[in-house]
């Protein structure tokens, strides 16, 4: 489906892909050098996100039914963000979250309450959900949100995120992941079940684990998202980024095009 | 939304204070405490608290693991937090520990819990001096948290007078530039301060800020609104709280 999409596509090697590391320290720039709050960018990515969603349903959210996973990290409030607009564009969204509430990062919980206050449903894996009643959502969805894990993830996953890993690497359901699949690594690297997405949202640089050969089986196409990171930043740890969002805030990237 | 609300919403969410009341004591005085006080053996799934409960008791979650959850309007659970042994859940306004609203708590396991009205709370200090001691300890960390609060709104209100001052200004002296509407009267931060009634530093640290959020420049004594709708938010609600 993302094959026709209006998305315009760059060469991925034109884009410089990064490792965990110097993801978090574009991170940690943005907020401390250019005052780029946390919630700025995740708003967003999850916006960025329903929007991939959206377009991976045929453009018409009106009555689709999403499942939108979420760790308890900021890759989950991205995928939280994403809920909302998901909602709020037709759909019948189901939030499942891989810890309770309060074990949330704070912004994700906040994007929590905003959910219940707009009556989304959430439910918390395992606790909330049985894993059968988990599988029929997943069989009745028309698309899976994976926001579980995202670059900074180290390690097989535990606890609530592997119970919602390996039930998403099971379903035969398209599933969009937020900056990568969960399971795979930035260095590319899978340590237990992971993901395979139909289409991976990665936002601000590429992350290298995409493009080895577990991350390309399993991210799917890959689409770069703006969360409005200056090149003056790049340049403070010797990027050289160029303008990859000229034609639009969503570019597919395209190996050896 | 305003402070007031979106705190609200966290409330609605119902984060547990927990409290280190036997921090300090011993196991076997531990075990005594247990022993002076009402003491439940659990099943796995009993309920432990609701909504309908009398107010002002605590349960001490002596063993087993309980899980705290909300129901939605649709009949469904949220599940808010898993606690293990030592966390104290209920109300006591002794203790100015509040109940979660709208909060159930349930046993996952084989739990046991004890349960303390205030007239027993006293008792237990008379004999064990160092719970007393650590229910010191945790309303003055109350304290410092409510005086954090009073800062924070005092600061908001700088904010919002600022945000209304510079409106002010700029209707009366303002000049369109490329970058913004920039007020041509030159004022130092001393008399900007005066103006709406604050110290300089506290004027000095409400710039910095507005300034690291976008809403203006600052140079020459002279300041540039960047953006007017953003101040008008300010100026209207009060400082926004940070987004999401």
């Amino acid at each position: 489906m993302i094959d026709a999409t209006p998305f315009p596509v760059r060469a991925a090697s034109c884009i410089p892909a990064v490792s965990a590391r110097q993801m978090a320290e574009v991170d940690r720039l943005a907020v401390d050098q250019f005052g780029i709050r946390v919630g700025q960018m995740m708003e967003l990515a999850g916006s960025h996100l329903a929007e991939v969603v959206r377009v991976e349903l045929g453009g018409d959210l009106t009555g689709r039914r999403v499942v939108v996973t979420a760790g308890p990290g900021k890759n989950g409030g991205g995928g939280l963000v994403a809920a909302r607009h998901l909602a709020n564009g037709g759909a019948s969204v189901l939030t499942v979250l891989a810890a309770p509430v309060n074990r949330l990062d704070e912004i994700a919980r906040h994007q929590v309450a905003t959910l219940l206050e707009m009556s989304t449903p959430c439910r918390v894996a395992s606790y909330d959900v049985t894993g059968d009643e988990f599988a029929r959502e997943l069989a009745d969805a028309d698309a899976v949100v994976d926001a579980v894990l995202g670059y900074g993830a180290v390690g097989p996953p535990r606890a609530g995120v592997r119970w919602l890993v390996e039930r998403i690497a099971r379903a035969a359901v398209p599933v969009v992941s937020l900056d990568l699949p969960s399971g795979i690594d930035a260095d590319g690297e899978a340590a237990g079940d992971a993901v395979t997405a139909a289409a991976t949202v990665t936002l601000a640089l590429p992350k290298r684990g995409l493009f080895s050969d577990r991350g390309r089986r399993g991210a799917g196409h890959v689409l770069l998202a703006d969360i409005g990171l200056p090149a003056a930043l790049y340049r403070l740890i010797g990027l050289d980024v160029g303008t990859p969002f000229a034609l639009g805030p969503i570019v597919r990237l395209e190996v050896g095009a | 939304m305003t402070a007031n609300q979106r705190r609200s919403l966290t409330e609605k969410l119902g984060l547990l204070r927990e409290l280190e009341l036997f921090n300090g004591l011993s196991d076997d005085d531990i075990m005594a405490i247990g022993h002076a006080t009402t003491m439940t053996h659990c099943q796995p799934g009993q309920t432990i608290l609701s909504p309908d409960d009398p107010p002002d008791q605590i349960h001490i979650l002596k063993k087993g693991k309980v899980r705290v959850y909300r129901v939605s309007p649709d009949g469904k659970q949220l599940t808010l937090d898993i606690y293990d042994k030592g966390t104290i859940l209920g109300d006591m306004r002794l203790l100015g520990q509040d109940r979660i609203a709208e909060a159930y708590a349930e046993s996952i396991d084989a739990a046991v819990i004890c349960t303390i009205t205030p007239h027993e709370l006293r008792r237990l200090v008379e004999r064990y001096p160092t719970i007393g001691v650590n229910i010191i300890t945790f309303l003055s960390h109350r304290l410092q948290e409510a005086q954090r609060e009073l800062e924070a709104m005092a600061y908001q209100r700088v904010g919002q007078r600022l945000a209304r001052k510079l409106i002010d200004l700029g209707q009366r002296f303002g000049v369109e530039t490329v970058r913004g509407t920039l007020i041509e009267a030159r004022l130092t931060q001393q008399e900007l301060a005066e103006l709406i009634g604050t110290t300089r530093e506290t004027l000095a640290h409400t710039l910095a800020d507005f300034r690291r959020r976008g809403l203006l420049d600052t140079a020459n004594h002279q300041v540039v609104i960047r953006d007017a709708e953003q101040l008008a938010h300010v100026a209207e609600d009060g400082d926004r709280p940070e987004p999401l």
